[in-house]
C-alpha cells in the first residue's frame, strides 16, 4: 500500500539536494490520494478517537447488559425464594398435623374407634366405578 | 591521550557501571518475585488476580423428600443474615458517630427485637470489620430491613433445609447440619443419602466490578451446580402421623419409657410407617442433644426400629412354631403336658408366666397361652439346636436386614457355633420363647412378615424411587428367601390368628377383620420383672395379609404386658390402616 515516489524517472541531470530528497522519502501515500503528515496525525487522531467512541459505546452497552443481567439473576434468586417459601407453606397446610389442629379449631373431634361397627348387608352387589380408587396400596 | 579525553572516557565509565549496578538490582528484584517468591508459596498471580477477577460456588440445591403421596417432607427455604460493618460505620460517621448509632441501634432493635440495644451497641464497638449479629430471620423482617436502607449494614442469604411437617418421620428422616459453608445430612434418610442429595456445586468465574459485582458480560465462566437428587420414600404421612400419635399417647398414659412401632406392607416389605418415641423435631434438632432413646442407651436420633435391639419375648415363640412346622415335626394339635414347668437334664428348669399349669395343650393353645414350657419344650426336646438355628438365621435374626443398605444393628443371639464356649442348652431353651436373643423391632416385623407372605421374606426398604434430575430409579420389592414352606406359613398363620380371637393377643383383634397377633412381654435378666418390654406383632388381615404392625413399649408402668400395654395400639393402628386403605372386613362374625 505505501510507497516511495517513483524516483527512477527524475531527470539525472538535475540532482536534488539532500534534504529536499529526504522530504520526498518521508512524503507517504497511505490512501490513494495525497496527505501531509499533518492532515495525516489529524486523521489518525480522529480514528483512534472514534475507534474508542465506538469501544467505549460497546463497553457501555456490556456494562448495561450486565446490570439487566444482574437485576435477571436478583430477580430469579427473589421469585426461587418465594417459590420455595409457598412450597413450604403449601407443604405444612397439607401435613396431618396441620391439618388435625384445624379441624380441631373448628370444633371436630377425633372419630372414636371402639363405636365403629361392622354391618354386614346380605346380598349386596359391588357398585361399579370407571373412577380407580386415588388412594392406592403401597 | 589528553585529560579531558580521559575524564570523559572515566564518566562514561561510571554511568555504565551504575547502569550496570542498576540492572543487577533490577534483575536480583526480578529473580525474587518470579524464581524466589514464586517458589515460597505466594501465588502473586494469583493474589493479583483475586483482586479483580471472583470465583463464586453455586451452591447446588438440596433435593426434596417426598412420601409416597408425593407429600413434601424436607424441602429449602432462603433466609437471611445481617451483618454490620462496625468500622465502617465509625468512619461514615466521624462527626455525629453516636446519633447515628443511637438511631440505627433503634431502629434494628424494632425489626430484630430477639437482638437486645445492648448487644446491638456492643457488636458495634467490636472494632471489627463485619459482625453477624442475626442469623436466619424471617422473610417481614428482611423485607423491613431492605426498606429501611440503614447504611453498613447488609443481609446475606443462605439456603436452610426445612421440615414442614415438623417431627413427623423425624427418626426416619435425620436431619441436615448447616454452618456457613457446609451442610451435611446426618443420621436417616438425610446422611444416608447425603451425596445424593447435596448434588454437586457450580462455579462461577468472572471479573468484577468495584462494587464486587461479577461481570458476566465478558470473559467469564460458569459450571452450572447439578441439583440434588429428590427421594420419594414409602413412608405414608397420614399413617404416620397416626402411629406417631397412637405412640405417644401410650407412651405418655402408660408411664413408660420409651416406645417402637413399624408398620409394612407383607406384599413389598415396603416400610409404610417407622415411629419412635421419644422423638425430635430436625428443624431445631440442637435443643434434643441431651435427650436419650433406646432405654438411655443412644440420641434420640437415631431410629430405634433399626437401632434399639431389645429381646422380643414371647413374639419369638411364633419363629419357634415356625421352625418346627417347616421340619414337619409338629402340627398345630401335636400336644404335650404343661405342668407349669419343664426340667431339662442339661439346662435350668423353665416355667411359665406366673407359674401356671395348662395341663395337656395343643400348639395352637401354647401361643394362645404363651406357654414358656411349650416353646422352650419345642425347641429343646423336639428340635434341637441343630434344627432350630438354622432357622433363626433364616429369618434373619443376628444379620443386618438390608433395608437400604443403611447402617443398623444385627443384633445378636448365642449359637454353639458361633460361641462354642459360652453357649448352653439354656441358651436354647430361653431363646424359644424370647429371651437370650437380641433383636430389633425391624427384624422381628420381617420376621412375622415371612410368616404373613406364605413363608417368603421380602427385603424390607424406605426408599421408593430417585429421581436424579429427570433419571428416575425405582425399587422394586426384592425377595430375601424363603423362609419357611407356604403350608407351614398357613398353618401358623391359622396358630396366630386363633392367639388373637381366644389368646392373650385378643386386645389386639379389629372387629370385622381377621388377625393373627402373639403378645411378648419381656424381662430382661439383672432387673425387676416389673420392668418389661411389652410388644404385639402381628398381620392384617390374617386370611389375606396386608400390614404387619409391631408395637413394643418399653418399661410400662400402668400395666406390663403386651397384651394390655401394647395391643390396644395394635387394634388402633390395625383399625386406622383397613379403614384408610379402604380393605373390606373378611370376618363378618365379629
Amino acid at each position: 500500500m505505501y510507497g516511495l515516489k517513483d524516483r527512477e524517472n527524475a531527470p539525472k541531470s538535475l540532482p536534488q539536494r539532500p534534504i529536499q530528497a529526504a522530504k520526498r522519502r518521508r512524503q507517504l501515500y497511505p490512501f490513494l490520494f495525497h496527505m501531509g503528515p499533518v492532515a495525516l496525525s489529524v486523521c489518525s487522531v480522529l480514528l483512534i478517537g472514534l475507534m474508542a467512541l465506538l469501544y467505549l459505546s460497546q463497553v457501555n452497552q456490556a456494562v448495561s447488559a450486565n446490570d439487566t443481567l444482574l437485576n435477571l439473576h436478583a430477580q430469579e434468586a427473589v421469585l426461587q425464594r418465594e417459590n420455595q417459601d409457598l412450597v413450604n407453606t403449601i407443604a405444612q397446610e397439607q401435613s396431618p398435623a396441620y391439618i388435625a389442629a384445624k379441624a380441631k379449631r373448628m370444633g371436630l373431634v377425633p372419630a372414636d374407634q371402639s363405636a365403629i361397627q361392622v354391618l354386614v348387608v346380605p346380598h349386596l352387589k359391588p357398585i361399579p366405578t370407571d373412577v380407580p380408587s386415588q388412594r392406592l396400596k403401597p | 591521550m589528553s585529560q579531558e579525553l580521559r575524564r570523559a572516557r572515566n564518566r562514561q565509565m561510571l554511568i555504565f557501571l551504575l547502569v550496570c549496578f542498576g540492572m543487577l538490582i533490577l534483575l536480583s528484584r526480578l529473580y525474587y518475585w518470579q524464581v524466589v517468591e514464586a517458589h515460597s508459596g505466594h501465588n502473586l498471580a494469583q493474589l493479583a488476580n483475586d483482586e479483580h477477577i471472583q470465583n463464586i460456588v453455586l451452591n447446588a440445591p438440596r433435593g426434596l423428600i417426598y412420601d409416597a403421596d408425593g407429600r413434601i417432607l424436607a424441602t429449602n427455604v432462603v433466609r437471611d443474615d445481617v451483618y454490620i460493618e462496625p468500622i465502617q460505620f465509625s468512619v461514615d460517621h466521624p462527626d455525629d458517630y453516636q446519633a447515628s448509632l443511637a438511631t440505627v441501634v433503634h431502629s434494628l432493635h424494632q425489626v430484630l427485637p430477639t437482638v437486645s440495644q445492648d448487644q446491638l451497641y456492643k457488636d458495634f464497638n467490636s472494632g471489627l470489620q463485619t459482625m453477624r449479629i442475626a442469623t436466619r430471620i424471617d422473610p417481614t423482617q428482611s423485607q423491613q430491613l431492605e426498606a429501611m436502607h440503614l447504611p453498613d449494614i447488609f443481609l446475606v442469604s443462605r439456603t436452610w433445609r426445612v421440615y414442614p411437617q415438623g417431627s413427623l418421620a423425624a427418626q426416619v428422616l435425620g436431619y441436615v447440619t448447616q454452618t456457613d459453608t457446609d451442610n451435611h445430612g446426618v443420621y436417616g434418610i438425610e446422611g444416608q443419602y447425603n451425596t445424593l442429595l447435596a448434588g454437586k456445586p457450580g462455579s462461577l468465574t468472572a471479573e468484577t466490578d468495584l462494587d464486587g459485582n461479577p461481570l458476566v458480560v465478558g470473559p467469564s465462566s460458569e459450571q452450572n451446580p447439578v441439583p440434588g437428587a429428590d427421594l420419594t420414600l414409602t413412608i405414608n404421612s397420614d399413617i404416620q402421623y397416626f402411629v406417631e400419635q397412637g405412640l405417644a399417647q401410650a407412651v405418655k398414659q402408660l408411664g413408660a419409657q420409651s416406645g417402637t412401632v413399624v408398620v409394612l406392607n407383607v406384599r413389598t416389605g415396603a416400610v409404610v410407617a417407622m415411629a419412635g418415641y421419644p422423638t425430635f423435631d430436625p428443624n431445631q434438632y440442637w435443643q434434643y442433644a441431651n435427650q436419650k432413646g433406646c432405654l438411655g442407651s443412644e440420641d434420640v436420633y437415631f431410629n430405634p426400629a433399626l437401632y434399639c435391639s431389645y429381646e422380643p419375648g414371647s413374639t419369638m415363640k411364633a419363629v419357634t412354631m415356625a421352625a418346627a412346622l417347616d421340619q414337619h415335626l409338629i402340627t398345630p394339635d401335636t400336644s404335650f403336658f404343661d405342668p407349669g414347668y419343664i426340667s431339662f437334664p442339661d439346662a435350668p428348669t423353665v416355667y411359665n408366666w406366673a407359674d401356671l399349669a395348662y395341663g395337656r395343650e395343643t400348639m395352637t393353645q401354647v401361643l394362645e397361652h404363651s406357654a414358656n414350657v411349650g416353646a422352650a419344650y419345642v425347641a429343646h426336646n423336639i428340635l434341637g439346636a441343630s434344627r432350630y438355628y438354622p432357622y433363626l438365621a433364616r429369618f434373619g435374626f443376628g444379620q443386618f436386614t438390608g433395608i437400604n443398605d443403611g447402617p443398623e444393628t444385627p443384633g445378636y443371639y448365642r449359637t454353639p457355633s458361633n460361641s462354642p464356649q459360652v453357649w448352653t442348652p439354656s441358651d436354647l431353651t430361653r431363646q424359644a420363647f424370647g429371651q437370650s436373643i437380641d433383636a430389633t423391632p425391624l427384624q422381628v416385623a420381617m420376621a412375622y412378615e415371612a410368616i404373613a407372605n406364605g413363608g417368603v421374606m421380602m427385603r424390607p426398604y424406605l426408599l421408593a424411587s430417585v429421581d436424579n434430575n429427570g433419571h428416575i430409579t425405582t425399587t422394586q420389592p426384592q425377595v430375601v428367601r424363603r423362609v419357611i414352606s407356604a403350608q407351614a406359613a398357613h398353618l401358623l398363620t391359622s396358630m396366630l390368628e386363633e392367639a388373637a380371637t381366644v389368646g392373650l393377643a385378643q386386645t389386639a383383634k379389629v372387629s370385622g377383620y381377621t388377625v393373627a397377633a402373639k403378645t411378648g412381654t419381656a424381662t430382661t435378666q439383672g432387673i425387676s420383672d416389673s420392668e418389661t418390654e411389652a410388644s404385639v406383632a402381628g398381620f392384617i388381615p390374617a386370611q389375606n395379609p396386608q400390614f404387619v404392625i409391631l408395637v413394643k413399649i418399653d418399661r410400662p408402668q400402668a400395666t406390663i404386658f403386651g397384651g394390655t400395654a401394647a395391643a390396644p395400639l395394635w387394634k388402633a393402628i390395625g383399625q386406622q390402616l383397613m379403614e384408610y386403605y379402604q380393605i373390606p372386613p373378611d370376618d363378618l362374625k365379629s
